[in-house]
């Protein structure tokens, strides 16, 4: 089948999956990062625990179309920290703020006008960051499996046992305990 | 009505990691930011194809002859039509809580003002695109998926904006913070 065609329809699941789940919901999501309602937190550690396992299955079958983005350092974390700047100001990512926008929110609205912004203003500054923040301290495509050098299903199985363990058993809502 | 989402946790992260095996094996994980700039690029193609050409980052993407709006490009449009419909038909499901485009606690804590959760939003949407593509990944391009793959830069991702998320957020909500 044409890829555009299952680019689409998986975009329609992972749609509908976001919504469904709450994801696109400022409450939930600033619930998150507030450390008071853990339900986003658990359903990413359940999807990452999931996601681990099959993808490793997949590797150890020569099945798995990988993409591995390059750990440049430093650019990574000056990114990573605006991201979250981003994230707990608007209450949404890229992802869920088109999601918001399909359900009609207004706000998810001016959030992905927002996003194609940030991008364009992204693009101009560029070729200067490129040098400085993109080039240095860049390790390269490299993951855990390749760091340690075992089949990558052997560090994927303890790994998503952990986020799962983390997910059903560890992590408690916390609402209702301030006084 | 249920204050909680339509779905458990359980059940939707289940259903995304298995979505994301899906997508792995059939095409290339899941990502999103990356559709922002190759929006912006086609615009650009057609408004200043000139300009376009010579910035070095969009003319990576959406040119003339190759559109680029490829696989990523629909995965993002399916999640726009995907959310849509479900929306839709789930929308009596929908805890109140969760509509509108007014969040009650935002009303909470910064009042009633449009223009203030607007431009917040705004903003926000600002600093997401500009940090994803200096990361080069956002929530399910480098969490989801590449912290899947093990990838060490994903893993750095996921630490740096959660803490910085996590600290913003306790500024933005410090007065009613115990």
């Amino acid at each position: 089948m044409n890829t555009l065609i299952i680019g689409f329809i998986l975009g329609c699941v992972f749609g509908a999956i976001l919504f469904l789940g709450g994801a696109s919901s400022y409450r939930k999501i600033l619930g998150t990062l507030l450390l008071k309602d853990m339900t986003i937190i658990k359903l990413m550690l359940t999807a990452i625990g999931v996601g681990s396992l099959g993808v490793y299955l997949l590797d150890l079958g020569g099945l798995a179309n990988l993409s591995i983005k390059p750990a440049y350092v430093w650019g990574i974390v000056a990114g990573g920290a605006i991201f979250g700047i981003g994230w707990a100001v608007s209450g949404y990512c890229p992802g869920t703020c088109v999601v918001g926008t399909s359900e009609g929110k207004l706000d998810a609205l001016f959030t992905l006008g927002g996003a194609l912004v940030g991008a364009f203003i992204f693009s101009l500054v560029y070729p200067t960051l490129d040098t400085w923040l993109l080039q240095n301290a860049n390790l390269g495509k490299i993951t855990f499996v390749d760091l340690i050098g075992v089949e990558g299903i052997y560090l994927a199985i303890p790994f998503s046992l952990l986020l799962l363990a983390l997910a059903f058993f560890v992590l408690k809502d916390r609402y209702g305990e301030e006084t | 009505m249920s204050d909680n989402p339509i779905l458990s946790w359980k059940v939707a992260g289940v259903a995304l990691g298995l979505l994301l095996t899906l997508a792995t094996f059939l095409v290339k994980p899941l990502g999103v930011s990356t559709q922002f700039v190759v929006t912006d690029a086609v615009v650009a193609h057609q408004v200043a194809p000139q300009f376009a050409e010579n910035n070095t980052y969009l003319s990576k993407y959406g040119e003339k002859t190759d559109w680029s709006v490829g696989y990523g490009w629909m995965l993002v449009l399916g999640m726009l039509v995907g959310g849509g419909l479900t929306a839709v038909v789930f929308r009596d499901r929908q805890p109140e809580a969760d509509q509108g485009s007014m969040p009650a606690m935002w009303v909470g804590q910064f009042g009633a003002s449009r223009m203030k959760r607007f431009g917040a939003a705004f903003l926000g949407g600002v600093l997401l695109l500009f940090g994803a593509r200096l990361a080069g990944g956002c929530t399910s391009g480098h969490m989801i998926s590449g912290i899947s793959q093990l990838a060490v830069g994903s893993f750095i991702f996921g630490v740096t904006t959660f803490a910085v998320a996590i600290a913003t957020a306790k500024l933005l909500y410090r007065s009613t913070q115990s």
